[in-house]
């Protein structure tokens, strides 16, 4: 019943502009217009995408400038990394300004490891998203002999897409060229380059977040990202990707002890990092290793402190990697936070089952759901006892119990 | 996948072998000294744990000099004059300062016999950072450490290891003297590896691999389920020769329908009306699902 009460409702919808109506269309001439960044479809918001089409449909439509994508490493940190890569990647295709922070490694490493933009490819993935055309269903007329009548509604899909595209996407196995990484602006931050002043106050901060800070404070002041800076020239984003946070080497020892001394510098950083995002054009991605962290309310907190959460548990190493429900994938997506801007609601994801799986070409977040059992073992025995049990119990089918055992 | 970590680690590696009371790691940590040895790399050993004497005992065979022994073991915290190296020299300059003094064209190695000395009395968060300074420093060409495991705090342990390319962790097996190796090896692309093997190490510190712990549960009792074949001894037929398939297939089944049938069905054309229904509160509707008795 669904499929055609859409479809009738749409030539409707289509009419109204002619009528005349009292009604203006909200126009947004005010908004300023960023190559790479649209208004949210729901509160205007202005959005940049992640660079894995799914994840931004999962956040509503894409990052919202100004906040903080918090994600929640894998044990062996190799998807959250994919995806931090997939945020700066799309940074530079779109012409922004990126930011890159990270402990572990150099972050030129990480730029260097971006993965190829496809460029041409637009019109491919398209089709797929379309429900199914009247033409399309004529010539698999026999794929379905027996509930043929179903044959034209829509696929279900288990892939999040939204119908209009939104950033791009990659190609893994390639690295992109260095000339397109060289076009866009970087800036680097790496704590072992930045010396430590060693000063004797007492902060609450390990000297590297305080100096990641400063650095970040002092890149959104002279670049002019401010949103109080004078519109004068044209105005552009800044991505900051912040590597493993809150991991041993920038100095925190967070991971290391179940009641950490310095137990509150990775909320203090957030703060501080929230006040200069809130108020400039600048958007973060944060990986933090969550599995080393050993006070769970402190995560929590940190979860709290940023808009966005998502934790990501790869199947690599745990039996759910050999568990056939999850064969397609390669490992669970939760959602953790949902950012609450300017609204009281929030859009909740429609979907809590959510898993990924990582392809040459594309990073997909789909909903998770059963195959149908096509095996001859499924039983029906439950069911058929229940049917006995109940048929004895109403006294008027004694010789149905016995039937339950008679099998081929 | 224990003889290839063994054969030579990539360079920039940096192999943690975690091991517990029940079972010592430092047969094999032994066992990784005298391949690097014979593979003609210079060895440097902090040694906090056992004497230069107790290390080299057994390592008799294999050039001895080339293996550089730093003693950490007499006075690990200097409260002597003249200590040769205490743990507070567990930084950057230091190590790199070691390492460079004794020139050698092979590739070095850095063995730490062990992290867990040194997680005691330095912080965990300065180790990490040293260590994975001086890996990328590239004074070395591998870091191989002996950790511990239940003298920490499992974040300690994870944190450290979260730096570690390949993690081997060992643990006992019930009889005998064989132990299992549980090795996580993450590769340059982010690819991580995981392989559980029985290894056995005979006196000469050359290591046996004896197979993989025989996996219990659904592979066992796999084979059984397939011998029982239900349609074997059937006493009427299941199956379809091919002229029987014909003319099975050659019936026209009820109520279905050819192409253009089903076609005009599915796309009713201009004319025709569709019915729309909208449910209603008042609706007389059974709430008695008509198709409880189907089981799907």
């Amino acid at each position: 019943m669904a499929a055609p009460m859409s479809s009738v409702a749409k030539p409707s919808a289509e009419r109204s502009p002619f009528n005349t109506t009292s009604f203006q269309k909200k126009t947004r001439s005010k908004l300023i217009s960023i190559p790479g960044t649209r208004p949210s479809v729901q509160n205007g918001q202005l959005l940049v995408s992640t660079g894995v089409t799914s994840l931004d449909y999962l956040l509503g439509g894409g990052l919202a400038v100004g906040t903080v994508l918090l994600i929640e490493e894998d044990r062996y940190d190799s998807y959250s990394r994919m995806i931090l890569k997939y945020f700066l990647a799309e940074g530079v295709v779109c012409r922004h300004e990126l930011f890159v922070a990270a402990a572990q490694d150099n972050p030129d490493d990480i730029l260097q490891e971006l993965p190829a933009p496809i460029l041409d490819d637009v019109a491919i993935h398209k089709p797929v998203e379309q429900p199914r055309l009247s033409c399309e269903a004529q010539n698999s007329l026999d794929a379905m002999k027996i509930a043929w009548r179903y044959q034209n509604l829509p696929k279900v899909q288990s892939a999040l897409a939204s119908s209009s595209r939104f950033g791009h996407y990659y190609d893994v196995s390639k690295t992109m060229e260095p000339e397109i990484r060289q076009a866009a602006k970087c800036h680097r931050f790496y704590p072992t380059e930045h010396p430590t002043q060693s000063s004797p106050t007492h902060s609450t901060m390990p000297e590297s977040y305080s100096a990641l800070l400063k650095s970040l404070q002092e890149v959104i002041h002279r670049e002019g990202f401010d949103v109080a800076a004078p519109m004068s020239k044209s105005r552009n984003i800044l991505r900051i990707g912040l590597h493993s946070l809150g991991s041993a080497l920038w100095g925190d020892d967070l991971c290391c002890h179940d009641n950490p001394r310095n137990g509150h510098a990775l909320t203090t950083f957030l703060y501080g990092l929230r006040a200069l995002l809130r108020s400039s054009l600048s958007v973060a991605v944060v990986t933090v290793p969550s599995h080393l962290i050993q006070d769970r309310a402190l995560m929590g907190s940190v979860t709290r402190l940023c808009d966005n959460a998502i934790a990501l548990e790869s199947f690599k190493g745990s039996e759910r990697e050999t568990n056939p429900l999850y064969k397609d994938y390669h490992g669970l997506l939760h959602v953790r936070q949902v950012p609450h801007l300017n609204c009281l609601a929030s859009k909740l994801p429609d979907h809590k089952d959510l898993a990924f799986k990582l392809k040459r070409k594309q990073f997909s977040i789909e909903r998770m759901h059963l195959p149908p059992d096509l095996s001859e073992t499924v039983s029906r025995v439950s069911r058929g006892e229940l049917a006995g049990a109940v048929m004895v119990a109403s006294g008027c089918g004694s010789g149905t119990s016995g039937n339950k055992h008679l099998d081929f | 996948m224990l003889p290839e970590l063994l054969q030579g680690i990539d360079a920039g590696g940096f192999l943690i072998i975690q091991d517990s009371a029940s079972y010592s790691g430092r047969h094999l940590l032994k066992s990784f000294i005298n391949s690097a040895l014979d593979r003609e790399e210079a060895v440097h050993v902090l040694g906090f744990e056992v004497s230069e004497e107790e290390l080299k005992d057994g390592l008799k065979g294999s050039p001895i000099q080339r293996l550089h022994f730093h003693n950490a073991y007499t006075d690990p915290l200097g409260w002597t004059d003249h200590p040769a190296f205490t743990v507070h020299q567990f930084c950057l300059e230091e190590l790199t300062r070691l390492v460079k003094q004794t020139s050698h064209p092979k590739p070095a190695t850095l063995v730490i016999d062990s992290l867990s000395w040194i997680l005691r009395h330095l912080s965990p968060p300065d180790v990490c950072k040293t260590l994975q300074q001086f890996r990328k420093g590239g004074a070395v060409r591998a870091i191989i450490g002996l950790l511990h495991a239940d003298m920490h705090q499992s974040g300690t342990v994870g944190s450290v290891c979260h730096l570690a390319t390949s993690v081997i962790t060992v643990v006992p097996v019930v009889k005998g003297d064989k132990a299992v190796a549980k090795i996580t090896k993450r590769s340059k692309s982010g690819k991580v590896m995981q392989d559980e093997e029985i290894f056995s190490i005979k006196d000469d510190f050359t290591v046996i691999v004896q197979g993989k712990p025989s996996q219990h549960g659904p592979k066992q009792a796999d084979p059984k389920e397939q011998e029982t074949d239900p349609t074997a001894n059937l006493t009427f037929n299941l199956r379809l020769s091919d002229t029987e398939r014909e003319a099975k297939e050659k019936l026209a089944l009820p109520f279905v329908f050819s192409k253009e049938k089903k076609t005009a069905l599915l796309h009713s054309g201009p004319g025709s009306g569709r019915i729309l229904y909208e449910p209603d509160a008042n609706d007389d509707y059974d709430q008695e699902d008509p198709d409880d008795d189907l089981d799907v």
